[in-house]
């Protein structure tokens, strides 16, 4: 198999048109198996020479960048500015890029107010497998022009294109946060969730992991210091506002719950725990964790209350993960299995989405070879070429 | 270059189309008189006029599926149709094919205030959603000026903001699902009740896609809680520079404003004619900003802002006490549009976006331009997040009008020249689509083109919108008129 780690995105279109066969597009590695396991390629397309800041304009606030970019490098090199991108996927902190962040549709917790990235996002430059390089958006928050490509490459997992370059919005980095955590059950968190979104507190973020709920808000010190009192008053004992070498231990191990064991567990013979990604109305979630918990095992669960995304470890036999994967269907929800051991043949998804015959369409209009992505979305989008 | 904007429209309307669509709806439900057709002619945008063979008035999504579907089995172009309020021609119809009016799809599915979210059908009117939502002290955050008339479907057509976007957001940040019927007349579901994504966000690509990609029948929304505090000011500057040093340092201290506005001297004058908001006339240039959240924040936040607005010269410094003076100060910002009126016999009105930082660089050149040509040019504008809306002044009557016109699109291509875009909020439609090409590279635009085939392969879905076609680029547009709608005073714009 043949590797190619081009350093622009000149050198990108220049490997794919003088390229045939199947490609896949490989960044930091952190999301390898998700989305369904890649079939074998004739070219992988390693993204991580791919490196580096373009512009990055402090007034206005917005950066574009290379898509190997590992988001952590570049958050560091942002904070001097006193600026971030608002987003916090536990992947981050393992080197996860750019461009692999936006094809994967990750999220974290800040998802609560800042959403995904398809919401900070706001320009990209694709590659198709022909070679072709297409731009779509800027370097302004406000525009209506032409169809926003970006969205489409927003968890498209290594399908349809390559994402090139991306121009990002930017945010304040805030001066101070702080974090009140309740240890409770999820059906206790669910309430304590409702009191702290219907308080004019403005949460940054608001995740259950495993016996507790944790708030997290930002502001200058002072403020941010009020109103984690204010809700832990709000929410009363045992609710406590976290010290800061605590609050980073809690919202480290929430990251650790849902990046999972990962492959340290690979020699188990029973197959080791799937990492299930789900979302659902968030009244709706306690609910369908419970059944999770009760019916299959699932454990290590870290739950969005104001998002409806959750995680959790699953046994990863085909039959209890397309169990899972129906439960959610069921609740209205979505789910796909994240990493899972290597040998497992548990179903990345459930059932097809009703828009898959656009996304086919798509996908031949972009890639009619079906070069990029072969083994993702299986079963619902096999590669043709 | 050949993009996909036209159809293969085989001629005049067919009779057994015809037959097909009072079929499928109900002869009521056809409208074919041509009297009432031409009320169908144009949307905001009244420069371009085009009669529809027939007006469709569907009453359900399963309805609106079976029209779309009659359009695909005889090869029917079609244009999606809200309030009827855009600004770029968007709306209009194509000769020889149908209209399809979601006016009749304006129920409020739900709201449910555990989950924030409300599910509406498209022809609900945008401050509807905030007044069924304002029970449970929610609401909608996109506010488009025009948020008394135009609808949910329309905002999800335009991906339309507001004045409060900066902090808040566009429509696509505020869209959580979509129930949308296809060009080949299916019904699907884009988007999921979370963020959570079964695939590509084709939910993303739908937003903003100018009602090229289909009809969306059903939206979930997410609502907001009504922040705690709100703090208003208008302040007056010596010079616009100034006044855009104070939004950079505002920006600069981290602070995220609810919105930002600047409005010159020209503008001012007019607003102040139209709507006595307590402006000071002759300034050079005058800001709001508003800032919203919980009481901490807010307040410290806000004595930021006085203290920066002072630092730069600011020459009258006024807050608003209470929610009456914080209207009266909105109030003349969003007039300032058709208040232009009545210091200027006609106008065309602009939609462009710089980066914020060369606001100051922009409106020169805006100014120098407008000298060179002997005309006067009124700005407004979102000074936040660099979304310009030029007024250029002219007298028709004494044969302005080319002039203005040319000056009003150069300026359009200028914002592009200095790292922006053509639209900020009013969309390409069928006015820019003949400017896209000083945006995007041929390759930018095919690739645009092949999404859209992937949507809709036999191009029936409101064509010549959006992707430059040389029959529409070979046209040109008339003067721009304002909405009957704003004239009577029924909407506003910003």
């Amino acid at each position: 198999m043949n590797v190619l780690s081009p350093a622009d995105q000149a050198e990108a279109a220049a490997a794919l048109a003088g390229s045939e066969g199947r490609v896949e597009i490989r960044g930091a590695g952190t999301a390898r198996d998700w989305a369904g396991r890649p079939a074998p390629a004739d070219l992988v397309l390693d993204t991580t020479a791919m490196t580096g800041v373009i512009t990055h304009n402090p007034g206005d606030m917005t950066v574009s960048v290379l898509a190997g970019t590992p988001l952590r490098a570049l958050n560091d090199t942002l904070a001097a500015h006193g600026q971030r991108v608002a987003f916090d996927a536990a992947r981050v902190g393992l080197g996860a890029t750019v461009g692999g962040l936006v094809a994967t549709a990750d999220t974290g917790p800040s998802a609560l107010v800042h959403g995904s990235l398809r919401d900070l996002v706001i320009g990209t430059t694709v590659v198709l497998a022909d070679g072709t390089r297409a731009r779509s958006g800027g370097h302004v928050i406000k525009n209506v022009a032409g169809y926003d490509l970006s969205k489409l490459l927003h968890g498209c997992h290594g399908t349809l294109a390559l994402v090139a370059e991306v121009v990002l919005r930017l945010h304040p980095a805030p001066a101070a946060e702080a974090t009140v955590r309740l240890p409770c059950t999820i059906d206790g968190a669910a309430g304590a969730a409702r009191v702290v979104l219907s308080s004019p507190t403005e949460p940054g973020a608001l995740e259950w992991a495993d016996g507790e709920l944790l708030v997290r808000l930002s502001g200058t010190p002072s403020t941010a210091a009020a109103r984690a009192e204010r809700l832990s008053r709000l929410l009363g004992p045992p609710a406590e506002v976290l010290d800061p070498a605590t609050a980073a231990q809690a919202w480290g191990r929430h990251a650790e719950l849902v990046t999972g064991p990962g492959d340290t567990a690979a020699d188990d013979p029973a197959g080791g725990p799937g990492m299930l990604r789900i979302g659902v109305r968030p009244s709706r979630l306690p609910g369908l964790l419970s059944a999770l918990l009760g019916e299959l095992g699932a454990s290590g669960i870290t739950a969005g209350l104001g998002t409806g995304v959750a995680t959790l470890a699953l046994p990863s036999d085909p039959a209890t993960v397309e169990r899972a994967h129906e439960l959610v269907h069921r609740a209205g929800g979505t789910s796909m299995l994240r990493s899972r051991p290597p040998r497992s043949e548990a179903p990345a998804w459930g059932p097809p989405p009703s828009a898959i015959g656009v996304l086919r369409a798509i996908r031949t209009q972009l890639d009619p070879r079906g070069r990029f992505g072969g083994g993702r979305f299986s079963p619902w989008m096999e590669v043709t070429g | 270059m050949a993009l996909h904007g036209v159809a293969a429209v085989d001629g005049p309307l067919s009779d057994a189309a015809r037959r097909a669509f009072e079929d499928v709806l109900g002869p009521d439900n056809v409208i074919r008189d041509r009297a009432r057709l031409r009320s169908y002619e144009c949307d905001g945008l009244t420069g371009y006029r085009v009669v529809p063979a027939l007006v469709l008035l569907p009453r359900t999504a399963e309805e609106v599926a079976a029209a779309v579907g009659v359009c695909a089995a005889h090869r029917v172009p079609f244009v999606a149709r809200g309030a009827g309020t855009g600004l770029s021609g968007g709306a209009l119809p194509v000769a020889d094919g149908v209209v399809i009016s979601l006016q009749r799809l304006r129920r409020v599915i739900e709201v449910d205030p555990v989950d924030r979210i409300a599910v509406l059908e498209p022809g609900v009117t945008n401050l509807d959603i905030t007044r069924a939502a304002a029970p449970h002290g929610l609401y909608y955050a996109p506010d488009p000026s025009s948020q008394q008339v135009c609808t949910i479907g329309g905002n999800v057509a335009e991906n339309s903001g507001g004045a409060h976007c900066l902090k808040y957001g566009f429509t696509t940040n505020h869209v959580l699902e979509m129930e949308v019927v296809l060009a080949d007349g299916s019904l699907v579901t884009l988007g999921g009740p979370t963020g959570e994504q079964a695939g590509p966000d084709l939910r993303g690509v739908f937003l903003g896609s100018e009602g090229t990609l289909g009809i969306a029948t059903k939206i979930t929304v997410r609502l907001l809680r009504l922040p705690e505090t709100v703090r208003t000011l208008l302040a007056d500057f010596p010079s616009v520079a100034a006044a855009g040093d104070v939004v950079s340092d505002i920006v600069a201290g981290g602070i995220v404003p609810a919105a930002v506005e600047m409005m010159d001297t020209l503008a001012i004058e007019a607003a102040e004619a139209a709507v006595h908001a307590g402006y000071t006339l002759g300034v050079p240039a005058a800001l709001v900003v508003e800032l919203d959240g919980p009481a901490e924040e807010c307040d410290s936040q806000f004595e930021q802002v006085k203290a920066i607005c002072e630092r730069h010269g600011c020459t009258r410094l006024h807050v608003a006490a209470d929610a009456g003076e914080r209207a009266a100060i909105w109030r003349g910002r969003k007039s300032a549009f058709a208040a232009v009126g009545r210091i200027s016999p006609d106008y065309f009105v602009q939609d462009g976006v710089v980066p914020r930082t060369r606001l100051a660089e922009v409106l020169g050149r805006i100014a120098a331009m407008g000298d060179e040509v002997g005309l006067r040019v009124a700005n407004v504008f979102h000074a936040g997040d660099g979304n310009l809306h030029p007024l250029v002044l002219y007298d028709g009557s004494a044969g302005q009008t080319d002039l203005a016109e040319s000056l009003s699109g150069r300026i359009a291509e200028l914002c592009v020249e200095l790292g922006g875009s053509l639209s900020g909020e009013h969309g390409i439609g069928t006015d820019k689509a003949c400017s896209m090409p000083a945006m995007y590279s041929d390759a930018d635009l095919s690739v645009m083109d092949r999404v859209r085939r992937g949507f809709d392969p036999a191009g029936l879905c409101n064509p010549g919108k959006l992707l430059p076609t040389p029959r529409l680029c070979g046209e040109r547009p008339g003067k721009w008129r304002p909405h009957p709608l704003e004239q009577s005073g029924e909407i506003e714009r910003l």
